[in-house]
């Protein structure tokens, strides 16, 4: 019945009412922005607001090179099991961290797990597409 | 609560409801529940170097492979999905790319493997002389139960084969278990199929009941065990 978030405030907060259910779930399925490769289900992973650095997406020397770039990202879909994902890549460790990619296309980094916390598996909402 | 009576097992989340099935009128916003995997199986894919091993996982569910968006760090694993029998697997493939030296691959690759696809070139004569070697690495290292697969890779270079096909049945045919057939990843052929018997292979040799153990989310201990599978009819699937 109401709304607590549906106040002109910010085109974010619309956007992030239609891909975050009530429960905090993702509401749409999580694709490959490139080649639409099914990700995640609807309803398998939750919003989280943690702040996570992922090196760029289009520079092909992103991850080993331009340690400096990239982008900070504060909205991912978590799960806590790796095998929650319908399709996804990891790539090899840098540092204690993997990246996550399209493993289809290999596109990414679209996420982020590290080994130190083997329950947390991120996807940054800006990364992917929904729908 | 007793799990016998749980619609799906592992929902993965799906809220708190204890709504009954009788209540229909009721569940009107409740949506089909996440389904869960029905079964995980790690594979690995070895095989001698520029065989193509990777081109194999890469065509596995896509074609839209672009060579200048992959990242240079490299892939370790991946996770892919099939449905198969009416159940969804989750499988975890291990590309062994990059450590072809038979020695440097690790034992942790071949421990908790369900099934092996070892490739070779049907173009190239010392790729098919390497199997008896990654063959005493699958004894000394991988499960006895693991499902085995010899594939000859490139049947698009059919003009430069080397090694016939014959040859190759004759070595599938002195180990137990082990299927054959010949791919080409390049023309996208049989490349679906020979994932899909894997698992249809490891699925049949899956016993009824067992203990349904979770599995381990390290990526360093992985060991996938399956989770309890209902009654498995077995249907024919072409391989070669």
């Amino acid at each position: 019945m109401d709304k607590e978030e549906s106040t002109v405030e910010s085109k974010e907060c619309s956007d992030r009412s239609e891909l975050v259910s009530e429960e905090g779930k993702n509401l749409k399925s999580v694709l490959c922005q490139r080649c639409g490769s099914k990700v995640l289900c609807p309803g398998m992973a939750v919003f989280s607001d943690k702040e996570l650095f992922l090196p760029p997406m289009k520079n092909k020397k992103a991850l080993s090179v331009t340690e400096g770039s990239g982008d900070s990202l504060a909205a991912h879909w978590l799960v806590d099991d790796m095998y929650t994902f319908e399709n996804v890549g990891f790539t090899n460790d840098v540092g204690r961290i993997k990246y996550l990619i399209c493993a289809d296309c290999e596109i990414g980094p679209i996420g982020w797990h590290c080994l130190d916390d083997k329950k947390s598996f991120y996807v940054a909402v800006e990364r992917v597409d929904h729908a | 609560m007793d799990p016998r009576y749980e619609i799906q097992r592992r929902a993965g989340g799906g809220g708190s409801s204890n709504s009954s099935p009788a209540l229909g009128a009721q569940s009107r916003r409740r949506k089909i529940p996440p389904r869960p995997a029905d079964f995980k199986l790690q594979i690995i894919i070895i095989g001698s170097r520029g065989v193509g091993k990777t081109s194999l996982m890469e065509r596995f569910t896509d074609d839209t492979f672009c060579e200048a968006c992959k990242s240079t760090v490299g892939v370790d694993f991946k996770i892919k999905t099939v449905d198969l029998r009416g159940k969804k697997i989750r499988l975890q493939i291990w590309d062994t790319a990059g450590q072809e030296r038979f020695n440097s691959i690790t034992s942790a690759y071949y421990r908790g493997a369900k099934g092996i696809v070892l490739v070779y070139d049907i173009t190239k004569q010392e790729t098919f002389e390497d199997l008896p070697k990654w063959m005493k690495m699958i004894d000394k290292y991988a499960s006895e139960e693991a499902e085995l697969l010899l594939v000859g890779n490139k049947l698009d270079c059919e003009t430069d084969r080397i090694v016939t096909k014959q040859q190759a049945e004759r070595f599938a045919s002195r180990i137990s278990g082990m299927r054959f057939c010949e791919a080409s990843a390049k023309d996208n052929f049989n490349v679906d199929e020979i994932f899909l018997k894997l698992v249809d292979d490891i699925l049949s040799k899956m016993p009824l009941e067992i203990p349904n153990m979770e599995l381990s989310n390290s990526i360093l201990s992985l060991q996938p065990e399956p989770e309890v599978p209902p009654e498995l009819p077995p249907p024919r699937m072409r391989c070669c």
